[in-house]
């Protein structure tokens, strides 16, 4: 039976689900947009998973990546659970072994991390701001009448430059209405704020950084030609968006599972394909045992108790320590302390 | 008189030495969201976060009857220094009776420094006084040294985690029932002792991970404002120094003729990025990262406070640190919009970058060997 390594980005607008085999080449792969239920979209991924891969593959190992990566987890008895920079760099490296600098750009954060030889050095990400990520444009496209689809592409029709402000979302709204008024197109409009989404993440992120090539930009919102040209016009430089750029997190925390799996000999955890028709449902309570007033969160699947994080002293995880001692799982019992 | 201060790191500390000289001492409550909140709800938008915490956790603490803060002041052009009149003034304008004593360096103004000292001193004659200090001193020393162990050697606690961080907890409350310099000893073997009874080894030197901790004191001293970043960092495999315990900022502010040595070193380390005093401890904070680097740690992260504008002139010097030192560098900047996941997204993967950055040394090593 062929062994296949399945990756899961549980990202603030998408998820996505892929799954590579033992050569590490992608087997299958889900890009889809998170609604607000992620348990139930995981559970409709898996699901056409199964379907498409048959029950022929055996599963080696699971990695869980993205910012609701801790309870996806637990339910599905995740191996490796990482943070979403480390897992783009791995898959980046992958693909693009002289890559100098990735620019990662998704639904609500952006990331810029810095490669030499082969090895990821130096990250930044957004912190105080998302003027310029995925939803940004979601809403902009939405204002303007175009589909987020046609807009990068709308951008290289643009006969002439017009500033926009891009500093902050809510002022760059407004900016774009006055514009509007002096007579620009709606495709001016949208390279001017391509341009200065750019601007944007060079002043936030980049900042004195010294760059070097290969560029490679990633996430959903390298779907977008207009940012794409845009870059490569402040940089000067080709920059290169991956086949699967969309899917990269997910794509790199399978491969960061796989390397896990075959190094440690370890046998997965994974809760099985069968975990579609169980039942998942958190509560918290605070504990009063002592000062810290730790919110301890339990996980259940069905009946059965199947985590229990967010205790400093470890007084109600330790109850459960389960079997598989993992390291995401642990980080969280360790560190939520409120 | 019921007297409380201020909740930064080691509070046992501060509540040892007022507990000592006889006053009834009201132990402010470990900051948390509601605090924050308060806090920031009577603050000035632009006043720097450990103003907002601080007024926050008087506000609590006069629930409880508090009618006497210790607080320290300050010199030099960090705000610090004018938080505790403007607290004051803040909390008479909500309508609350409370008295202050703010403490500023004695060369400040001698007498005033003098009355002060006689109201803590109460009826103690000299000698207890000096006793009482010369415990507390002590007490603070070690407990630091202990601290110092735990954030080592948890970076390998694995299956024992809980345990350690029980005995930990135990630990302090042992503390708490010191009354004289010779329990110091006594508690400090028993402690050592305890964390032994676990048999955690060090990783081989190769392997080790060292990670230290700078920036400005609150942040970087109280574990309930910074996201509890040592342990965080503790169960990524790290061991964790800070830059600042409490001993240090004593012989630095309280007795300069022990730790005048430490600082002018310090200095000399920041010369060529920050040559003077700008207040708070900036230059410190440089001299410190170079100080890190030249005791072979792998990595530094810097906590600033938003809104603190030392901290923020040592931000910039960051990336040429960096650069200078070869040395990986992060900084996090800290208030009441930090959000849990985005630090523990960070940590995670500064900790990897340090590990594959080491990886990688470690094969190119033995390829050239």
């Amino acid at each position: 039976m062929d062994k296949v390594y399945i990756g899961v980005d549980i990202g603030s607008v998408s998820i996505n689900i892929v799954a590579i085999n033992k050569d590490s080449d992608l087997v299958f792969r889900l890009y889809k947009r998170n609604t607000g239920q992620p348990v139930d979209l995981v559970k409709e991924g898996f699901q056409e998973l199964k379907e498409e891969l048959g029950d022929r593959r055996e599963i080696g190992g699971i990695g869980v990546t993205g910012s609701g990566r801790q309870l996806t987890a637990y339910v599905l008895g995740a191996d490796l659970v990482k943070n979403e920079i480390t897992a783009h760099a791995a898959a980046t490296t992958f693909y693009y072994p002289d890559v100098g600098t990735i620019f990662e750009i998704g639904g609500q954060d952006s990331k810029l991390i810095i490669i030499k030889n082969g090895i990821p050095v130096d990250f930044a990400m957004n912190t105080v701001c998302a003027a310029g990520t995925g939803s940004f444009l979601d809403h902009q496209a939405i204002r303007l009448g175009v589909k987020i689809e046609e807009f990068g592409r709308l951008a290289l029709q643009a006969k002439r430059d017009v500033r926009i402000a891009g500093r902050c979302t809510v002022f760059a709204e407004s900016d774009m209405i006055s514009k509007q008024q002096y007579g620009y197109t709606k495709a001016e409009i949208i390279k001017g704020l391509s341009r200065a989404l750019v601007r944007n993440y060079m002043n936030n992120l980049v900042r004195g950084k010294q760059l070097e090539g290969q560029f490679i930009f990633q996430g959903g919102v390298a779907a977008n030609v207009g940012i794409k040209a845009a870059f490569e016009e402040e940089l000067q430089e080709e920059v290169i968006v991956p086949e699967h750029y969309d899917v990269m997190g997910a794509i790199g925390i399978a491969l960061l599972a796989k390397e896990e799996m075959e190094r440690s000999g370890r046998k997965s955890a994974f809760r099985g394909l069968d975990f579609t028709q169980d039942d998942f449902f958190t509560d918290s309570f605070n504990c009063t045992g002592c000062a810290n007033e730790c919110e301890v969160i339990r996980v259940m699947a069905g009946e059965e108790l199947i985590a229990i994080t967010g205790d400093r002293c470890g007084k109600w995880s330790a109850s459960i320590i389960d079997k598989k001692t993992r390291e995401g799982r642990n980080y969280t019992r360790r560190t939520a302390n409120k | 008189m019921r007297v409380s201060f201020p909740y930064m790191g080691a509070t046992i500390i501060y509540g040892k030495l007022l507990e000592l000289l006889g006053h009834e001492v009201i132990m402010p409550p470990r900051p948390t969201r509601k605090t924050i909140e308060l806090g920031v709800k009577y603050s000035p938008e632009f006043a720097c976060f450990p103003f907002k915490v601080l007024l926050g956790t008087y506000l609590e603490c006069l629930d409880k009857g508090v009618d006497l803060f210790v607080t320290t002041g300050g010199q030099g052009p960090c705000r610090a220094g004018f938080y505790g009149e403007l607290h004051k003034k803040i909390l008479e304008n909500l309508g609350y009776e409370v008295d202050f004593i703010i403490f500023d360096p004695p060369w400040r103004g001698f007498e005033k420094f003098y009355k002060q000292i006689l109201t803590l001193k109460k009826d103690n004659s000299w000698p207890e006084v000096l006793r009482v200090i010369h415990t507390v001193y002590q007490m603070c020393k070690s407990l630091d040294k202990i601290e110092k162990t735990i954030t080592t050697i948890r970076a390998y606690a694995g299956q024992e985690w809980a345990g350690l961080n029980k005995s930990w907890q135990d630990i302090l409350r042992a503390y708490s029932r010191i009354e004289t310099a010779r329990d110091v000893a006594r508690v400090e073997k028993e402690a050592l002792e305890e964390i032994k009874k676990y048999n955690l080894q060090l990783a081989p030197v190769e392997k080790r991970i060292r990670i230290g901790i700078v920036g400005e004191i609150y942040v970087v001293m109280e574990a309930s404002i910074n996201g509890n970043i040592e342990e965080i960092l503790n169960s990524f495999g790290a061991e964790v120094e800070r830059s600042l315990y409490l001993s240090t900022y004593i012989d630095e502010t309280i007795f300069p003729w022990i730790g005048r040595k430490e600082k002018e070193k310090l200095c000399q380390k920041a010369r060529g990025y920050i040559n003077l005093n700008i207040g708070g401890h900036a230059r410190l904070s440089v001299g410190q990262i170079v100080d890190f680097k030249d005791r072979g740690f792998d990595g530094v992260i810097h906590l600033k406070p938003f809104a603190c504008l030392p901290e923020l002139i040592s931000e910039s010097m960051l990336e040429k640190l960096s650069a200078d030192l070869d040395l990986p560098i992060l900084s996090l900047s800290i208030d009441e919009q930090t959000a849990e996941a985005n630090l523990l997204t960070r940590l995670d993967a500064f900790v990897d970058f340090i590990k594959y950055r080491k990886a990688n040394c470690e094969e190119r090593m033995s390829l050239s060997g």
